[in-house]
C-alpha cells in the first residue's frame, strides 16, 4: 500500500513538473527607480485574476501558457507600471523593471487592526510595524529586546507594557495580547508570553496596536496586541541563515565583575521558503546558547518551525495548511540578586532554579476567498507548554490549550465591510504549583466599517465573551470599540478612536502558591477581571520633499483601567492552607488614569550612493491612580512606569557598507512596591537595593552601533556594539540590564 | 456627514458613560457613615483598651470617597479589593498594607477580620476581629 502511495505521489509530481516545463516562463527583478534597491512584495499581475509577488530580493517568476501578456507591476507607494510581452511556448523571458516611488511608509499594508489587509494610514488606531531588517541589523535574537526599542513600549522582565498600561507583575498575566499569525500566544497557566519560543527566524513583520483591542482579540488585549506575522514562500526559493557570536564586556561597576573567563553568547538560525506547485513550504530552525553576564543565569534554546500552505487548483480561492512551531529551553531565570554591593550580577542561590521548558503549537487552517468580496477562515491552535524544574518538582506545570476561530469577512459594496467571528479557547492545567484547572472562553464578535464619503472611514465593533473556570461561568462581558479615519489632505490622515478592554485573571494570579527565596507568593482565588478603556486622537502625515520621503505621526491618548490586578505585599492568611505569613498576593486594588502623547517620524533620505533612514520616537506619560467616584487622580504614580522615553535610529548604506546608530533614553521609574523601600522589609527581600535605588534611580541613555560589509551580494558580515556607553540601568528591582557587549554575525540570503 | 455626526455623538456618549461610575451599595454604606468601634478583638481577647494591641484603632473610623480615611489614631488610604469583599488599608504607622475580609457591611454595621504578625510568637499570629457601628 505504501509503495502504491509513493508511486502515485511520484507520478503526480512528475506530471506537474512536465506541465510546468511546457509553459513559457517570465522572470525578472523589480527595483526602486531612484535607489536601485530591490523591491519585495510587488504585485505582478497577468492574465485574468492571475499573479504573483516579488520576493525579498525583488525577484519574481511565473509560468504561463499564454503567448501574449499584459503584465502590471503594483506596489503601494509606487506608481503602477504596465508592460506587454509576447513569446513562444517554452521560452524564458527576462523582464526587469523599475518602479517610481511616491509615498511608501504610510501605505504599508497591515492586517491586525481589522483582521484584513488595509493601509496603515487608514487605520483608526495607532499601530507600529517592525520589519525583520531591524532584527538583522541590530543582531536581535530576543523579541523583548526588539520591543524595548519601539517607542511607547517597555518589556520589564517579560511583562510587556504598551503606553504605560502595565507595570511588573512577577511574570503572571499580560495586558498585552501576543499573537502569531493572529492566533493567541499566551500560556494557559501563567497567562504570560513565552518570549523565547517566538519564531523570529521567519518573521515578515510585527504589528503592534497601541490601545485596547479586546473587541477583535478578547481577554488580555486590554492595552494592545503584538502580532508576529510569519513569512510565506514566493515563487523564488529563498534560504536565509546567520551565525553569530558575542561577548560581554566588563560592567561599569568593577566590583560587580564576578567572572574570570569571558562570558560568551552564540546563536544561529536557518530558514528556507519555497513553493512546490501550489504548495508553499517554510522550514526554520534556530539555536542559542547564552552563558550570560550574571551568575546562575544562563540559557540554551532551540526552536523549529514548519509551514505548509496549499492553494487548491480545483476550487479557486481555497487554501489550507498547517503551521508548526516548537522549542526547548534549558535555563536559569534571574530572580533576586545576591546583594547590591558586589553581588548585583550574581543570582542569590536561594532563588536559582533550573527550568527545562518545552513548547509546541500546531495550527491547521482553511480559508476560502470568494470573488474578493467574501472570505471565510477557520483557524485552530493546539498549544502545549511544559515547565520542568528538576530541583523543585513541586513547581512543575503542564498547560494545554485548544483555540479555534471561525472568521468571516463580507464586503457588500465599496462603502461597507464587515468582519465577524466566533471563537473558543479551552485550557487544561496540571500542576502542583497552580493546582489542576480547566478554563473555557467563548466569544462572538463583529466589526463593521463604513465609508460615507471616500475620504472618511468609520468603524465600530462589539464582542460578547463568557469565561468559565473549572466549569463555573463568570458573567457575560460585552466590549465595544469605535473609530474614525479622515483623509484631510493627500497625505494627511486624522484618526479618532475609543475602545474598551478587559482581562480575566490568569490561573497563576488566582492559584499560584510558591516561595522564591525570601519571597512568598499567595494564591487569591477571589481576584476579579480587570476592565478599562482607551481613547486617542492622532494624525499621520506622509512626507515627500524632493527625494526625501517618510511619515510623521502624533497621537494623544487617555486610558482608564479599573480593578487593575497588582501584586501587593502584606501579611496574608493563605486561603488554602490557612497559614499566615508575609508575601505577595494578586489583588484588584488599582484604578488608573494614563494620559499621554506620542510622536514618531521616519525619513528615507537618498543622497548619491548613500541611502539613509532616520526613525525617532518620543512618548510622554502621566500614569497615576484615579478615583472613579470623585473623578480625581490620587496623585500617586502607578508602579514601574516611566514618564519619558525616546529613541533615535539612523541607518545608512553606502556601496558595500551599512552603518547604524541607535540612541535610547528613558527617565526614572516613578514608583515601586513599598516592600523594597520600607526599612522593615527591604534588606530581607533584596539586600542592598534601597541604597542602590536612592543613588541610581534616574534617567539614562544607551547607544548601540553597527557596521556591516557585503562580502558578496548574498553574504554579509556585521559587527554590533550594544550599550556602547556601558550605561548601568535597571528594569524591575534587582534586575540589572546588560552592560556593553559585542557581537559578530555572518548573514546569508540565497 | 449626518452619519459622521451620529457616530461622534454615540462615541461621546460612550466615553461619557464609561467615565461615570455609579456608586455600589457597599461603597455607599462604607463612605456614608462615621464608624465607631464596637469591639476590637485579638485571638479572642479584647485588645482595644489603653496600651493593648489595637488601642490605636479605637475610636472613629472614616472612609472618605476620595480613598483617604482615618482609622482611630491612624490616617491613610483605603480601597476595596476582590470584588468589594476585602478592604486594603494603608497607613504610615504600619509598614505594609493591611488586607481585611469584610464579614458584614450594612448601613449600620461593619465587621472586619484580618491577621497580623505576632513578633513574640511568629508561629501564632494575631487573628483580629473588628466591629463598628454607624455613628
Amino acid at each position: 500500500m505504501t509503495r502504491c502511495i509513493i508511486t502515485a505521489i511520484f507520478l503526480l509530481t512528475a506530471s506537474a513538473i512536465q506541465a510546468a516545463v511546457s509553459d513559457g516562463v517570465v522572470r525578472g527583478k523589480v527595483t526602486d527607480k531612484s535607489t536601485g534597491e530591490a523591491l519585495p512584495g510587488v504585485y505582478v499581475l497577468y492574465g485574468k485574476n492571475q499573479g504573483t509577488t516579488s520576493n525579498d530580493k525583488g525577484y519574481y517568476i511565473f509560468s504561463t501558457q499564454a503567448e501574449k501578456l499584459t503584465i502590471v507591476f503594483q506596489l503601494v507607494g509606487y506608481g503602477a507600471l504596465t508592460r506587454e510581452i509576447s513569446f513562444s511556448r517554452r521560452d524564458t523571458v527576462t523582464l526587469d523593471v523599475s518602479l517610481e516611488m511616491k509615498i511608501r511608509e504610510i501605505d504599508q499594508i497591515v492586517v491586525s487592526a481589522g483582521k484584513y489587509e488595509q493601509k496603515i494610514s487608514e487605520l483608526t488606531v495607532s499601530m507600529d510595524v517592525i520589519r525583520p531588517a531591524l532584527l538583522t541589523s541590530n543582531h536581535i535574537t530576543d523579541a523583548q529586546e526588539m520591543l524595548n526599542k519601539t517607542p511607547g513600549i517597555e518589556v520589564m522582565d517579560g511583562q510587556a507594557s504598551v503606553r504605560g498600561g502595565s507595570g511588573f507583575s512577577y511574570g503572571a498575566g499580560s495586558r498585552v495580547m501576543a499573537l502569531i499569525d493572529g492566533l493567541p500566544f499566551l500560556s494557559a497557566d501563567a497567562g504570560n508570553i513565552k518570549w523565547q519560543f517566538l519564531p523570529l527566524e521567519n518573521i515578515s513583520q510585527v504589528e503592534i496596536i497601541k490601545g485596547a483591542s479586546s473587541v477583535l482579540y478578547g481577554s488580555s488585549a486590554l492595552n494592545g496586541i503584538i502580532n508576529f506575522r510569519q513569512a510565506d514562500a514566493t515563487n523564488i526559493p529563498e534560504t536565509r541563515f546567520y551565525t553569530e557570536t558575542g561577548i560581554y564586556g566588563s560592567p561599569r561597576n568593577r566590583n560587580w565583575k564576578w567572572w574570570n573567563s569571558p562570558r560568551f553568547s552564540s546563536s544561529a538560525s536557518l530558514s528556507h521558503l519555497r513553493k512546490l506547485g501550489n504548495t508553499s513550504i517554510g522550514l526554520s530552525a534556530s539555536v542559542l546558547y547564552d552563558n550570560g553576564y550574571r551568575r546562575l543565569n544562563d540559557e540554551k534554546l532551540a526552536r523549529i518551525g514548519i509551514r505548509l500552505k496549499h492553494n487548491s487548483s480545483k476550487l479557486k480561492g481555497l487554501s489550507y495548511g498547517v503551521n508548526l512551531n516548537s522549542g526547548f529551553t534549558k535555563a536559569q531565570d534571574f530572580v533576586l540578586w545576591e546583594d547590591g554591593y558586589t553581588g548585583a550580577l550574581k543570582q542569590s542561590e536561594s532563588t536559582a532554579i533550573t527550568l527545562h521548558g518545552d513548547f509546541l503549537s500546531v495550527d491547521p487552517f482553511v480559508s476560502y476567498s470568494g470573488s474578493g468580496r467574501t472570505r471565510h477562515e477557520l483557524k485552530v491552535r493546539l498549544q502545549s507548554t511544559r515547565n520542568r524544574f528538576p530541583d523543585s518538582e513541586k513547581n512543575n506545570s503542564d498547560a494545554v490549550s485548544f483555540y479555534s476561530e471561525y472568521q468571516g469577512s463580507l464586503k457588500p459594496g465599496e462603502k461597507t465591510g464587515l468582519t465577524f467571528g466566533i471563537c473558543e479557547s479551552y485550557g487544561k492545567i496540571n500542576s502542583e504549583f497552580f493546582g489542576d484547572h480547566t478554563s473555557l472562553n467563548l466569544a462572538g464578535y463583529a466589526q463593521a466599517e463604513y465609508r460615507p464619503v471616500n475620504r472618511l472611514k468609520a468603524a465600530a465593533g462589539l464582542r460578547l465573551e463568557n469565561y468559565f473556570l473549572d466549569g463555573i461561568a463568570d458573567k457575560l462581558v460585552p466590549v465595544f470599540r469605535t473609530g474614525l479615519n479622515l483623509q484631510a489632505a493627500s497625505y494627511t490622515f486624522l484618526r479618532l478612536s475609543f475602545g474598551q478592554g478587559y482581562r480575566f485573571p490568569s490561573i497563576a494570579e488566582k492559584f499560584a502558591s510558591t516561595t522564591l527565596g525570601s519571597v512568598k507568593i499567595f494564591p487569591n482565588p477571589g481576584v476579579q477581571p480587570e476592565t478599562g478603556w482607551n481613547s486617542e486622537i492622532g494624525i499621520k502625515q506622509g512626507l515627500s520633499i524632493g527625494n526625501i520621503s517618510g511619515q510623521a505621526d502624533f497621537a494623544a491618548f487617555l486610558t482608564r483601567n479599573n480593578r487593575l490586578i497588582e501584586y501587593i505585599f502584606s501579611y496574608y492568611q493563605d486561603p488554602v492552607t490557612g497559614i499566615p505569613d508575609f508575601g505577595f498576593m494578586a489583588t484588584n486594588v488599582e484604578q488608573s488614569r494614563i494620559l499621554g502623547f506620542e510622536t514618531e517620524f521616519l525619513l528615507n533620505i537618498p543622497a548619491g550612493n548613500v541611502n539613509t533612514t532616520v526613525t525617532a520616537g518620543y512618548t510622554w506619560l502621566s500614569p497615576v491612580g484615579y478615583n472613579r467616584i470623585t473623578h480625581k487622580t490620587t496623585g500617586v504614580y502607578l508602579k514601574y512606569r516611566r514618564k519619558h522615553s525616546a529613541s533615535l535610529n539612523i541607518a545608512s548604506s553606502w556601496e558595500k557598507f551599512d552603518f547604524g546608530l541607535s540612541l535610547y533614553a528613558k527617565s526614572k521609574i516613578l514608583n515601586i512596591d513599598d516592600v523594597f523601600l520600607d526599612p522593615g522589609t527591604r534588606e530581607e527581600i533584596l539586600p542592598g537595593f534601597y541604597d542602590y535605588w536612592t543613588r541610581n534611580n534616574k534617567g539614562y541613555f544607551t547607544l548601540d552601533g553597527s557596521l556591516g560589509y557585503k562580502i558578496t551580494p548574498r553574504l554579509s558580515l556585521s559587527f554590533v556594539v550594544k550599550n556602547f556607553t556601558n550605561t548601568e540601568y535597571m528594569g524591575r528591582p534587582g534586575d540589572i540590564q546588560p552592560h556593553r557587549n559585542f557581537s559578530v554575525r555572518l548573514t546569508g540570503n540565497y | 456627514m449626518r452619519n459622521l455626526f451620529f457616530l461622534l455623538v454615540i462615541t461621546g456618549l460612550l466615553v461619557n458613560f464609561s467615565c461615570k461610575k455609579t456608586e455600589s451599595e457597599r461603597f455607599t454604606f462604607l463612605t456614608g457613615a462615621i464608624w465607631v468601634t464596637d469591639s476590637l478583638v485579638a485571638n479572642g481577647q479584647d485588645a482595644g483598651g489603653p496600651g493593648q494591641l489595637l488601642a490605636d484603632f479605637s475610636g472613629e473610623a472614616r472612609f472618605n470617597k476620595d480613598g483617604t480615611g482615618s482609622f482611630g489614631n491612624y490616617t491613610g488610604e483605603w480601597s476595596f479589593s476582590s470584588d468589594e469583599t476585602q478592604l486594603v488599608i494603608k497607613t504610615n504607622a504600619i509598614a505594609f498594607p493591611v488586607t481585611a475580609d469584610i464579614k458584614e457591611l450594612t448601613k449600620v454595621s461593619l465587621k472586619l477580620t484580618t491577621v497580623m504578625p505576632n513578633p513574640m510568637d511568629i508561629q501564632n499570629p494575631y487573628r483580629i476581629r473588628m466591629t463598628f457601628k454607624a455613628k
